[in-house]
Parts: C-alpha cells; structure tokens; sequence
C-alpha cells in the first residue's frame, strides 16, 4: 500500500518529465504489475490532458493597446495620493498630450489675454491708485510667500484638475471602456472631498474668498463624482462633464495658478456668484 | 531592446526601459495574476500593483537574475497579499465582466464561433475547468500554472517563488489530485501533506 502511495507521486512528477531515468525504470515496472496504480495514472494522464485545453480569456487588443496608458494614469493617482508630485515638466508633459487640441488653443487665448491684463494693469495706474515710483518707493515690492492655508488649498486644486482632466478627457466614442479608471477616480474623489471643509475653512481671510468659492465649486463636482453609480457610469460621467464646462472650472483653476504666479492678482469674479459684486483688478 | 538593455536602463530610472518592460512582460504577469485572482478586475489591478512595485523597487532586483522569473514572484506575492486583503477566495467572474470583454470577440475563440454544439461543449469544458481551478488554492494554483502553462521546471519554480523544492512538489501534488477529483472524479485526496511554508 505504503509503495502505491509513493508511486502516486512519482506519477505526477513523470507526468512532468521531472522523474530520473531510475525511478522511472522502477515507476513504469510498478504500473505494469499494479492495475490500480495503472488506472489512476491514466486518470491523471487525462486529467491533465483535459487541462491543455484550459482557455484564458483574451480581453481583447482594446485592452492591451490601452494598458500602459491606465498604468501611467495609476502612476499619476499614486503620486499625487502619496504627496509625491511628478516632475513638473513630466506633469505637464501627461497633462497636456491628454488635452484635446481645441483646449490648447483655447487655454494660448487666454494666457495671452491674461498676460495683457495683467501687464497692462501695471502700466496703466488706476484713479487714485499709486504711480509706478510711488509703488516703487514702498515699503516692500517682494511677493509675500504663501500662507500654509493657501498651499493646502493650491494643492487640493492642482490634484481636482488632474482627477478632472482624466474624466473630461474621456471620451466614450473613440476609446475602449477600460481607458476610465472610474472606480479609483470615485476614489480619489471621496479622498478630495474629506479634505475640502477643512480646507475651506482655512481660507478665512477676506482676500482669499475667491480661491475659497473654487474649493467649494471643486467640492460639489468631486461629490458628484463620488456618487456616481458603480461601474462604467457614462450617463453620469457626462453630466459632471457638463458640470465643469459650465462652471469653467478649468479656467478658473488657470486664472487663479496665472494670477498667483504674477504676483497675487485675485480670481475673476464668479459670472452671478458669490462674490461678484467684489471688485477685483482683473 | 534586450533584457540587459531593459536591466541597464531601469536602473538609471529611464522610463523608455520601464515602458519596453510593461510591454514585454505585461500579458505574463496580467494571465499569472487572473490564474490566481479568477476575475478580469482584480488581474488587472494586481498587475498594476505588480509594475508599480517593480517601478518603486527595482534596486532589489539581484543583477544575474532572470527578469521574468522576478516579475513571476512579484507577481505571485503581490497576488497572495491581494487575496488576503480581500479575505476571500477566487471571485467567479461577473458575468457583466464576461458580457463586456466578449465584445468585439475578446474572450472567444474565433475558430468555435461557426460551430454552435461544439461552441457549447467547450463552454462546458471551459467551466469545468474554471470550476475545478476554483477547489485549488492560490499557492497550489500558482505552482501547478507556473508548471502545466509556463513549462517552469519544479527546481526554477522553486527558486522563483522563494520555496523549498519540497512544498513545490507537495502543492503541485495537491493541485493536480484536486483537478483529478474534479474533472474525473477520482478519489479525494490522501496521503499527501500540506507544505508548511
């Protein structure tokens, strides 16, 4: 008995070829003699015969073609989650070949238009306000650094419009379901969304009430995101689409990045929001 | 680009290389995780975890090693750390899953498509044995795929997953008395000890 155990072993390993030449030599003696032993070697045999003709799924040349871009996607959640931003120039790399053509040319428009605002404001002195020597004679013409609170809220914007990019640029027609990682977007957002209260609440100076109304406005989109329905939820997806585009959000997270850049001009005011009867340099 | 090449440009960090090898070894590590995984969702998602953990790490990469056989137990641990995350054992593919990789032919084999009863009797074959590879457990089923499908010899699985040639040998028995029981209804399994790794 103790023999036929052993030789149900060594079965499996000459099924594999991995048996030396003697124990085979001793295996195929033991089989010749042992019918049971026999019958339950062919049983293997068909066993694993039956095995060979195990099929994988393909998921088909959609899914492989896109597999790098959705791991390059994941990179990017990761190191945006973890804190870890890419390097700018990689940041803008990715940002912009997702971008359709029509939205560089757009977002050109505006920087120049911005650029003319913002210089022209400078050279051309307002009623009442001071010169250019006068300004120069001041106190200090250095940008004060940002407060933490301001730093917390830019980089809970630059991280919305990563996660926002990625869903605008989607576009269900042209690309294989798997191209949108709803799921870890629905993650990200719900991430975003815990962080925003304590984030607005940070911003309670009276100048910084314009980057407070983007948070809130980034807010309500991420908590559209979030409730979207599980699985490939296009109907929903198409609605905070929508939601983006008619509240320019990207247009505004651009403005208020350009502004801050040069030098701390504040946001447009929001077309019948909160705030636009505040008068602003812009 | 070679594997050497590959090796010399993921350690300057040169994303080229790590793409060249997401690309070469992408449909191993995703069909070795969907083995262990049993669902599309989840093999994809190891396999990510599986290059992001190769991206993060690759300066544990012994130089004289096989790339493959590397991404093989990385692939096999990040799959075993998945499981247990989740707590559960293998999901049975969705069948919305199934409904939405089937489009386009993904998933079918072209060739039965013009003959539905032999179509249907290899579906029945194919669920069988998803059925039977259901009764295996991860470790087990990760060995007996690394030797049935990939053709790994016992000593290189051995190497590969970090195991004793012993525990190779005893869940490559295991699996394979399951897989009898299951698609031949022999006899439950006997006599044979589970590995203590």
């Amino acid at each position: 008995m103790n023999d036929c155990r052993m030789t149900k072993e060594r079965m499996i390993l000459a099924l594999y070829g991995e048996l030396d030449p003697a124990e085979k030599e001793r295996l195929d003696a033991h089989l010749r003699s042992c019918p049971d032993c026999a019958s339950e070697y062919a049983s293997l045999e068909a066993a694993l015969r039956l095995m060979d003709r195990r099929e994988r799924p393909d998921p088909g040349p959609a899914f492989w073609e896109g597999y790098w871009d959705r791991l390059s996607k994941r990179m990017l959640w990761e190191s945006i989650e973890n804190g870890r931003r890419p390097s700018p120039a990689g940041r803008l790399a990715r940002a912009f070949s997702r971008l359709p053509r029509w939205s560089l040319q757009a977002a050109a428009a505006a920087a120049l238009l911005l650029v003319g605002i913002l210089v022209g404001g400078r050279l051309i002195p307002r009623p009442g306000a001071p010169g250019p020597e006068t300004a120069a004679a001041g106190p200090s013409s250095a940008i004060a650094a940002p407060s933490p609170a301001v730093v917390q809220a830019e980089n809970f914007i630059d991280r919305s419009k990563v996660l926002l990019l990625g869903l605008v640029n989607f576009d269900p027609a042209v690309e294989d379901a798997y191209a949108l990682d709803l799921a870890r977007t629905k993650a990200v957002s719900r991430e975003l969304l815990t962080e925003a209260a304590d984030v607005r609440r940070g911003l309670s100076q009276p100048g910084q009430r314009r980057l407070r109304d983007l948070v809130a406005e980034l807010e309500v989109i991420m908590l559209q995101i979030a409730n979207l329905e599980s699985g490939q939820d296009l109907e929903g997806v198409e609605l905070v689409k929508q939601g983006v585009d008619s509240k320019s959000l990207f247009l505004k997270i651009d403005l208020d990045r350009m502004s801050r850049a040069g030098g701390g001009a504040a946001l447009p005011p929001a077309p019948g929001g909160v705030g636009s009867s505040n008068k602003s340099r812009v | 680009m070679d594997e050497s090449a590959i090796i010399e440009g993921m350690a300057r960090g040169e994303e080229r290389a790590f793409r060249e090898l997401v690309e070469r070894y992408k449909k191993k590590v995703y069909y070795l995780s969907l083995d262990m995984a049993g669902n599309p969702v989840d093999a994809e998602d190891i396999s990510q975890e599986v290059f992001l953990k190769v991206y993060r790490s690759f300066a544990t990469f012994r130089r004289g090693a096989k790339l493959g056989s590397w991404l093989y137990r990385v692939t096999y641990n990040a799959a075993i750390d998945h499981l247990r995350r989740k707590g559960a054992a293998p999901e049975p593919v969705a069948d919305e899953v199934l409904e939405l990789r089937s489009q386009d032919g993904a998933g079918l084999p072209r060739s039965r498509a013009a003959d539905p009863v032999a179509a249907a009797e290899e579906s029945e074959l194919q669920a069988r044995i998803a059925k039977a590879l259901e009764k295996v457990s991860p470790q087990e089923r990760a060995v007996f795929l690394l030797r049935h499908n990939e053709d790994l010899m016992l000593k290189d699985i051995a190497e590969t997953l970090g195991l004793s040639i012993g525990s190779v040998k005893s869940y490559l028995f295991r699996a394979v008395r399951k897989l009898q029981k299951e698609l031949c209804g022999a006899a439950p399994v006997a006599g044979l000890e589970a590995p203590h790794e």
